[in-house]
């Protein structure tokens, strides 16, 4: 079983993939211009690191989406506009509020929706709780794991990941995050960032690498 | 001639679009999404601007385009951290390790055009918070001239090189300079002075 990596080729997807404190975590790494027919087949899941060309991802959309109908696990973060290629996927802008730490005593808003699922297992709860880029609204059938909470703007179904198994009615699994840990931990800035994608690697380690 | 094209990344809040719609600083420059580079015929501009979240393995592939323009006379500004070296000028960039607040004080060492009347407090803190600037350098080459470096280990945040096939390179690592047009202290100063130092060919 093995874990493969699309990237963009930007300078925080190289520090992330190829820095000690990751490096080892992926088995293969695809750049996302390149990537070719066939190259995800036999991978148990695939992880769409964040911020990579929309333009690009829209292109590669067909490989994809047929990876989903052979059963795979394709893993999407933040800022990729997956709401314009990847299956059910719903999302609003909402401004990042990336100040909202200067005051201790504010409530973010996050709502860890589902505690028990498998990803909380390995994800610290804490570590999701950071500024985020825009709100998915999961459809019928995926299990809304991290919320923002109707009364601080998060509106009915405002969702920051959600885990959709059986997508689109097939075999595949769809676990989508508008949260883009690759470029702040890349960046070095942002310890929690860092922390959510450690978390993330470890349940990816565990259920698609034994 | 058209004073800079910007290569565009797509970035839901990158700024780019404020800046576009600015009467003053958006009729200085084009957009152009950043993979139709290999389509645009450069000599039409002064300047390029390429910002933090390029596709450098993609840049790397157009090497060739990007030394023309140098040798053109051609003004490229690099915002970011280095991580393929697309221009032989630059080096990877290096991190400061474990830095506190104090490592990330910007300290100006030479003047430069762009930066002028710009307090180095308005680089080093945002909402009173430091490490914006920038967290680390891309290693300059031999003969650039240093502008800025960060705390007591005089990281070189911001230099400008001539590079061997002729033009001007200036680089910073970190975030993109054109973003604080709206910052409402004198770090707006840099993007139409920036613009402004594209535009003259050749500085004393």
């Amino acid at each position: 079983m093995s874990f493969a990596v699309v990237e963009g080729g930007c300078y925080y997807h190289h520090e992330t993939i190829n820095a000690p404190r990751f490096r080892g975590r992926f088995d293969r790494s695809f750049y996302a211009p390149e990537l070719a027919e066939g190259d995800l087949d036999g991978f148990s899941a695939v992880m769409v690191a964040d911020r990579i060309s929309p333009t690009v991802l829209r292109a590669k959309r067909r490989l994809f989406l047929r990876y989903l109908k052979q059963g795979g696990t394709l893993i999407v973060l933040g800022e990729n506009q997956a709401h314009t290629w990847a299956p059910g996927v719903e999302w609003t802008f909402k401004p990042t509020n990336f100040w909202w730490w200067l005051d201790k005593d504010t409530d973010p808003g996050h709502r860890i929706v589902n505690p028990d699922h498998e990803i909380f297992r390995y994800v610290p709860q804490r570590a999701v709780v950071w500024h985020f880029h825009g709100l998915l609204h999961p459809p019928p059938g995926a299990i809304p794991l991290v919320t923002i909470a109707p009364e601080m703007g998060g509106g009915p179904d405002g969702t920051l990941l959600y885990d959709h198994p059986g997508v689109a009615d097939g075999k595949g699994r769809l676990v989508v995050a508008t949260l883009d840990p690759f470029y702040h931990n890349g960046s070095h800035f942002m310890p929690m960032a860092t922390a959510f994608l450690s978390g993330l690697l470890d349940w990816t380690d565990a259920t698609f690498r034994r | 001639m058209i004073d800079a094209l910007l290569l565009d990344c797509e970035q839901t809040e990158s700024g780019i679009n404020a800046l576009m719609k600015s009467v003053d600083l958006g009729s200085r420059f084009d957009v152009v999404p950043l993979y139709e580079l290999g389509n645009v015929d450069l000599a039409g501009y002064r300047g390029l601007l390429i910002g933090l979240h390029a596709d450098q393995r993609f840049l790397l592939s157009r090497k060739a385009q990007l030394e023309a323009f140098l040798k053109g006379g051609g003004t490229i500004v690099f915002c970011g951290h280095v991580a393929y070296r697309f221009l032989d000028e630059l080096s990877p960039y290096q991190p400061i390790p474990n830095y506190k607040v104090t490592d990330l004080e910007v300290i100006r060492v030479a003047d430069h055009p762009v930066w002028e009347g710009v307090d180095t407090a308005d680089l080093t803190f945002r909402r009173g918070v430091a490490g914006f600037y920038g967290r680390g350098a891309n290693p300059p080459p031999p003969g650039a001239r240093i502008i800025h470096v960060l705390g007591p280990g005089r990281h070189p945040v911001d230099y400008e090189v001539r590079p061997a096939v002729g033009g001007r390179l200036l680089v910073h690592a970190g975030a993109d300079l054109w973003n604080y047009a709206d910052s409402g202290n004198t770090a707006a100063r840099m993007m139409p002075q920036l613009l402004d130092w594209i535009a003259k060919p050749e500085d004393a």
